[in-house]
């Protein structure tokens, strides 16, 4: 349809407005920030999955254990050698290390709103450079055994990143998210309360899950450290020491399920506490 | 020349005296004076409108801050009621320009806690909250949380959580930044069936845009510098020029774009404006 005007002889002409072209899923899949279904994706992860297993089942590395290897020193592992009562041990003390730090860690980044406790946030989180095995002879010294060596061991190390992701995420509150609190004539600890701690709790559950994974990455370490005390380290050493390969990726990949289903499970928990966190991402299902 | 709406001048509902600010050795506020009256319009509820112009960089958001009770000035003081009382935080509502919200609580949960923090109790607070949302045609998103509203929406929610707190006073900082003609026409539809809903009902906008604000305000105040005899700015912004849009005949009255009297004040301000 044309338009044409009479004063200046312009004709304006209506072209109907473009259709926003519907891309191919897959196609999507290789395209800067699209946002796909999660049917797409668990599409992609299958697919993934399988290309996975299929260089492992044909690669040549003599090292590589087949996958059926694998399955057959899991079954050996966990019906002879206690890889169950292992994993619990070590599960234990990862679920235990993991809230002391939360309550620790979220205390004293939450104290940081007071000036006085910044500097000591700001040495704890300095000490993430330190390796925990000098403080193995401390733990010794105070009298604390097995389990509790190994608990605080890990709460200490990850209590130092724990507080430097907290206090960097409090620290980035922006000004207005406070005075927004104080015009509603909130007091400054009322402020705390809704701006700082309910405010950012879901982040706190992602800084949780970060630090689940850094107890998972550490716990090997750690028993390996304390090694009367068992757990999945000290049977991942023990098959190390006899080049066992196949029960090497056997206790991996165990521990690695046992952290992906932790992971999963605080997942759930920060979609059900706090269901606001994610209604402004992009990619909010896959 | 339009005509006038005739209206008398009742209590004074707030106030600043002699405010002064300096910040890191700048004078940035210097001797500012300003006053907001009761506007009574006999057979009408009329609350206030007063708009703040001003070139960026002239402190108007320090002013902003200072009237909302967030910041205190160095001297001076702002007062709000009758008899007048130095002000509170929490007494002025502010919006700010992205409209802030708790995220984690949804609208209504955004409106009950502004509620109990003005004094009235959990019950009292939820059922104020139906009605506002109500009479700002929110009930619908009642439950959604901030995230899932539109801008316009969210701005409806910003306003009505303040006067969940604030009550009367309504500080708003650039409502009309970034919005289309139209959206412009809703907001100022917006503030001005707000301000007539109740005699107290006040709202102090700070803007650029110098249309909108007189579309929308009863009063323009223009916060500039004042220049010595070499004329050079003097530190420290002040009131330069007041406006009284209803003795211009120009306040509460749709389709006053047009007006001979609009474009000639318009224009006054804009050609005003480099010199502040």
């Amino acid at each position: 349809m044309a338009d044409t005007n009479p004063a200046t002889g312009t004709t304006a002409v209506a072209t109907p407005a473009p259709q926003k072209k519907r891309v191919n899923p897959f196609i999507a899949a290789f395209l800067p920030n699209q946002a796909i279904s999660v049917t797409t994706f668990r599409a992609i992860i299958f697919v993934q999955v399988v290309i996975a297993v299929a260089i492992w089942i044909a690669s040549p590395f003599e090292l590589l254990p087949k996958p059926g290897d694998v399955i057959k020193a899991f079954g050996d592992l966990w019906n002879h050698q206690g890889l169950a009562e292992e994993l619990l041990s070590s599960f234990m003390v990862v679920v235990k290390a993991l809230l002391i730090t939360v309550v620790i860690s979220l205390l004293l980044s939450y104290l940081t709103v007071m000036p006085f406790f910044r500097s000591l946030a700001q040495a704890v989180s300095k000490m993430r450079y330190l390796s925990l095995v000098g403080f193995t002879f401390p733990l010794t010294v105070m009298g604390l055994q097995g389990d509790q060596q190994k608990t605080y061991l890990m709460v200490f190390g990850m209590t130092v990143f724990f507080v430097t992701s907290m206090a960097s995420v409090v620290a980035s509150i922006p000004k207005e998210s406070f005075d927004h609190a104080r015009t509603l004539r909130m007091k400054e600890w009322r402020v705390v309360w809704e701006v700082v701690i309910i405010g950012t709790a879901d982040q706190a559950f992602e800084v949780m899950r970060q630090n689940a994974a850094i107890g998972w990455l550490m716990i090997t370490m750690v028993e390996g450290i304390y090694r009367s005390g068992g757990g999945v380290g000290v049977m991942l050493l023990n098959q190390q020491k006899y080049l066992r390969m196949d029960a090497i990726y056997a206790v991996q990949i165990t521990i690695l399920i046992v952290a992906l289903l932790q992971d999963y499970v605080i997942g759930v928990i920060r979609r059900l506490l706090c269901p606001y966190a994610d209604l402004t991402l992009e990619r909010q299902g896959a | 020349m339009s005509a006038s709406a005739y209206y008398e001048i009742g209590d004074c509902l707030l106030k600043a005296e002699n405010v002064n600010l300096n910040l890191g050795g700048k004078t940035i506020l210097r001797d500012v004076n300003l006053e907001i009256n009761d506007i009574k319009r006999p057979g009408l509820t009329q609350g206030q409108v007063v708009a703040l112009l001003g070139p960026s960089g002239m402190g108007k958001t320090r002013l902003f801050r200072i009237l909302a009770g967030l910041d205190d000035p160095d001297s001076g003081q702002v007062y709000v009621g009758c008899p007048p009382m130095p002000v509170q935080r929490g007494q002025v509502g502010v919006v700010a320009q992205n409209y802030p919200l708790f995220k984690h609580r949804t609208v209504l949960g955004n409106l009950v806690i502004a509620g109990k923090q003005a004094g009235t109790n959990a019950a009292d607070s939820k059922e104020k909250a139906d009605k506002i949302l109500h009479d700002f045609g929110l009930s619908e998103h009642a439950k959604k949380y901030p995230a899932q509203l539109s801008g316009g929406q969210r701005q409806r929610v910003a306003i009505a959580q303040q006067f969940m707190c604030s009550e009367h006073f309504l500080l708003m900082d650039e409502p009309f930044s970034g919005l289309d003609l139209n959206a412009i026409e809703r907001v100022i539809e917006m503030i001005t069936e707000i301000a007539a809903s109740e005699e107290q009902k006040t709202f102090i906008i700070v803007t650029h845009d110098i249309a909108a604000a007189m579309e929308v305000a009863d009063t323009l105040w223009v916060l500039g510098r004042d220049r010595d005899v070499n004329d050079q700015p003097i530190p420290g912004a002040r009131i330069q020029k007041s406006y009284n849009l209803i003795d211009l005949g120009l306040a509460w009255r749709k389709g006053v774009t047009n007006e001979p009297e609009f474009i000639q004040v318009m224009k006054e301000i804009r050609e005003i404006y480099p010199k502040l």
